[in-house]
């Protein structure tokens, strides 16, 4: 047996150990930094214009002054007419992937499909968007052809979600329901989507934020570069936040003069995306503890 | 190894200095037994303290094993077994000792003639050698060898039988010295019961190898 | 007749094979326990008995398997209500996210039964029977989430006997328990056992010791030997039964 010098070892080893802290350290306070210098840096810039009339207006004199109201319920209109389509579909979708349809190629071709259509370029999707649902379908630009654009956009996300967290329900579930005489359908529904609810919530709202900052899917098919009234019907166009901020700090009528305009806005998307996702937390929470007191 | 396999080991390596220890005070009883060495007689029975000792200790871990390890199957036969043996070569040690202690206690009699006559050291000697070949096939697990022992047993039956009509003849002759006639008789009968002892230990072994179990069973003419 | 009964029994995976011709008769109203080491396929044989690996895909079953005689596994069977021939209690305790009560009146109401009342008495009944009544008498309406370990594993049971089954598979039933949980359940299959036909799966030996009557021994698929759990335990005929049962395994 080689001696060993404890000390030596014992030295070599705090200071190993305090080397590989360090740099890991180093690498997430390197993250948190970035974060932190993007996030102050547009609410420097951005919360001077930030006010009630901001949110409530209408834009006025080309863009340069008042409000982005139409911008913000445009967003909100997408989000949720994006999310009324994705989130049935997809949950339906995968329940049937992850319950019903046996291990096999015809299983992993849709698997491979969806993981594809998760990775395609979102200007493709509006292109997609544009051809069948403006042209071809003849919604013509508007809030439904813009909604259905983003919703197959979610798709994917949403199905891999809710997939994951039905693959998180620990199989006994299954097997005790079904050792009772209940059927598939009866232990799908009330015995494992009651589990997988508070997953498949955050899967959802995660998708949720995803959406309400694409600015290219709506690009073709629903966005409006300037409108002064708000949508009356889903075959209106209507304006939205992310679409808005490309156009003031591009093609605007006075780029410079709506530079505060432009940071206000980003502001404001960047806040509606955190409560989204605030709000993806407490109602895990809030639907984890419910799960348990039923 | 497993830990019980261990301690195991060390149980049968106990019972087996035991074993040594008992065998060695038959042999040193006998030999004091032959010259009516009353020297001897007390390094026997200083000697029987070791015994009992060893016996404690044998049965505490023995009781330990069973709590502790919970052994099964043959580990289970095993432990059994040993305790059973344990207590048998106690007692096998408790007459080598007696046996020591009439020799200490003797008067002057002339004992020497009536133990040739009823053939006691033959029996003493093959008692003791029993005990060997038990231990013999404890060692070797060897079951085969330890039913050879119920055969030499019966000689054992067969040579008291004989040195008891021995002692009866010579009782009727000499009738002053019944006691004394009395005295060998009861070194006789605890020479067969020594034998019984190894007897008793050789189906404890077949027990715990063969896991058959021969106590009791129905024996060929026996007495 | 025995209670179940296998006869060639072989089980594939795709190409590998989990069990191999194991041919094995339990009476009724007896504990029987399945050792070996793990993935020796004591759990696939468990579950073969209520058919419960048809849900895995890819397997395969040759072979016969009888429930009072009946082949299980023939074409025509109605596999629904076999299962509710049959009580299944898993590993960890594993009650659904619903109150006391709604875990043990699942079953029930799967079945199509909607009689409040009647559900109310067997719900009850079958409550008793694993000695939790007095526990949670008071809070039904309770998430039973709420209950320890020990507890939620004997609700577990109670579930099952809720559909009066008359065999109960029981898949390593205290692995996740304390001792004290350990002992009640083990003290509950021993009460059991007068009305329904029990099989074990365990890895604790002592368990096997304690609470069956038979005990079947697996290794690498096959049934190595199967005996009264006296014999296995005090004189097995295997030589890889006793490496097992007294800890020399491999």
């Amino acid at each position: 047996m080689n001696v060993v010098n404890e000390d030596k070892l014992a030295k070599s080893k705090k200071r190993n150990q305090s080397i590989a802290f360090f740099i890991l350290g180093l690498l997430g306070y390197f993250i948190v930094a970035i974060l932190l210098i993007i996030l102050s840096f547009i609410v420097y810039k951005g919360i001077s214009v930030i006010n009630w009339s901001f949110i409530t207006q209408m834009p006025e004199d080309g863009m340069t002054k008042g409000g982005i109201y139409p911008a913000i319920i445009g967003t909100l209109y997408l989000v949720a007419g994006s999310m009324l389509f994705a989130f049935p579909i997809g949950v339906l979708a995968a329940i049937y992937m992850n319950e019903y349809v046996k291990d096999g190629v015809f299983k992993k071709i849709i698997k491979q499909m969806t993981n594809n259509l998760s990775g395609v370029p979102s200007i493709v999707f509006g292109l997609f968007g544009m051809s069948l649902f403006v042209n071809k379908l003849g919604f013509g630009d508007s809030i439904l052809a813009g909604s259905l654009t983003l919703g197959l956009l979610a798709l994917p996300v949403v199905i891999r979600t809710t997939e994951e967290a039905l693959k998180a329900v620990d199989n006994t579930f299954r097997q005790a329901s079904i050792g009772l005489g209940a059927t598939k359908w009866q232990t799908t529904r009330r015995v494992v989507l009651p589990i997988a609810f508070p997953n498949i919530i955050t899967g959802l709202i995660l998708s949720v934020g995803r959406v309400s900052g694409e600015t290219a899917p709506i690009l073709f098919t629903v966005a409006a570069y300037f409108l002064p009234k708000l949508p009356t019907s889903i075959f209106d166009q209507a304006m939205a936040l992310p679409y808005h901020l490309y156009v003031i700090s591009t093609s605007g009528t006075n780029i410079e003069e709506s530079r505060p305009i432009a940071y206000g806005t980003a502001l404001v998307l960047i806040i509606i995306v955190l409560i989204t996702n605030l709000l993806a937390n407490a109602l895990r929470k809030y639907f984890g503890r419910k799960v348990k007191m039923n | 190894m497993p830990q019980i396999e261990v301690e195991l080991q060390n149980l049968k390596s106990e019972i087996v200095l035991m074993w040594k220890l008992v065998s060695d005070q038959m042999k040193k009883s006998m030999e004091c037994l032959a010259k009516m060495d009353k020297d001897l007689a007390e390094e026997v029975l200083r000697a029987e303290k070791k015994v009992n000792s060893a016996e404690l200790r044998i049965d505490r871990d023995c009781e330990n094993i069973f709590a502790l390890f919970n052994p099964v199957a043959i580990d289970l036969r095993l432990v059994m077994a040993l305790l059973k043996i344990n207590s048998s070569l106690e007692r096998v040690g408790d007459i080598a000792a007696s046996i020591a202690k009439f020799v200490k206690k003797s008067d002057g009699f002339d004992y020497l003639s009536l133990i040739t006559s009823t053939h006691a050291l033959e029996m003493f000697e093959e008692a003791s050698d029993l005990l060997d070949d038990v231990l013999h096939s404890f060692e070797s697990e060897n079951s085969q060898l330890a039913e050879g022992v119920f055969r030499r047993d019966k000689t054992l039956n067969d040579l008291k039988k004989d040195a008891r009509a021995v002692v009866i003849a010579q009782i009727k002759k000499d009738p002053e010295n019944v006691e004394h006639c009395l005295s060998v008789l009861s070194i006789i009968r605890k020479l067969e019961r020594a034998g019984d002892q190894s007897k008793t230990i050789a189906e404890e072994i077949i027990f715990f190898i063969d896991a058959k179990v021969l106590k009791h069973a129905p024996k060929s003419d026996e007495k | 007749m025995y209670k179940l009964e296998s006869k060639n029994a072989n089980v594939f995976y795709g190409a590998s094979q989990a069990l191999t011709d194991i041919n094995l008769a339990i009476h009724s109203h007896t504990v029987t326990a399945l050792i070996g080491p793990s993935g020796c396929g004591k759990s696939t044989y468990l579950r073969l008995f209520n058919r419960m690996n048809d849900l895995i895909d890819g397997i395969k079953i040759t072979g016969q398997v009888l429930i009072d005689g009946q082949d299980i596994y023939a074409k025509g069977v109605n596999v629904d209500a076999l299962r509710k021939k049959t009580g299944m209690v898993f590993q960890k305790p594993n009650p659904f996210p619903k109150t006391i009560f709604e875990n043990v009146a699942y079953g029930l109401r799967v079945n199509g039964i909607t009689d409040a009342k009647f559900i109310e008495e067997r719900v009850e009944t079958s409550i008793k029977q694993v000695v939790l009544w007095d526990e949670v008498k008071d809070k039904l309406k309770k998430s039973a989430f709420e209950l320890s370990g020990g507890q939620q594993q004997r609700l577990c049971i109670a579930r099952a006997l809720a559909i009066q089954p008359s065999i109960i598979l029981m898949d390593e039933p205290t692995s996740a328990l304390d001792p004290i949980s350990t002992a009640k359940v083990e003290e509950l299959i021993h009460e059991l056992k007068a009305k329904y036909t029990i099989v074990v799966v365990t890895h604790n030996m002592q368990q096997a010791g304690r609470i069956s009557d038979s005990t079947a021994f697996f290794y690498l698929g096959e049934l190595v030997e199967y005996n009264t759990t006296k014999e296995i335990f005090t004189n097995p005929k295997n030589q890889r039964t006793q490496n097992y049962i007294t800890g020399r395994f491999g």
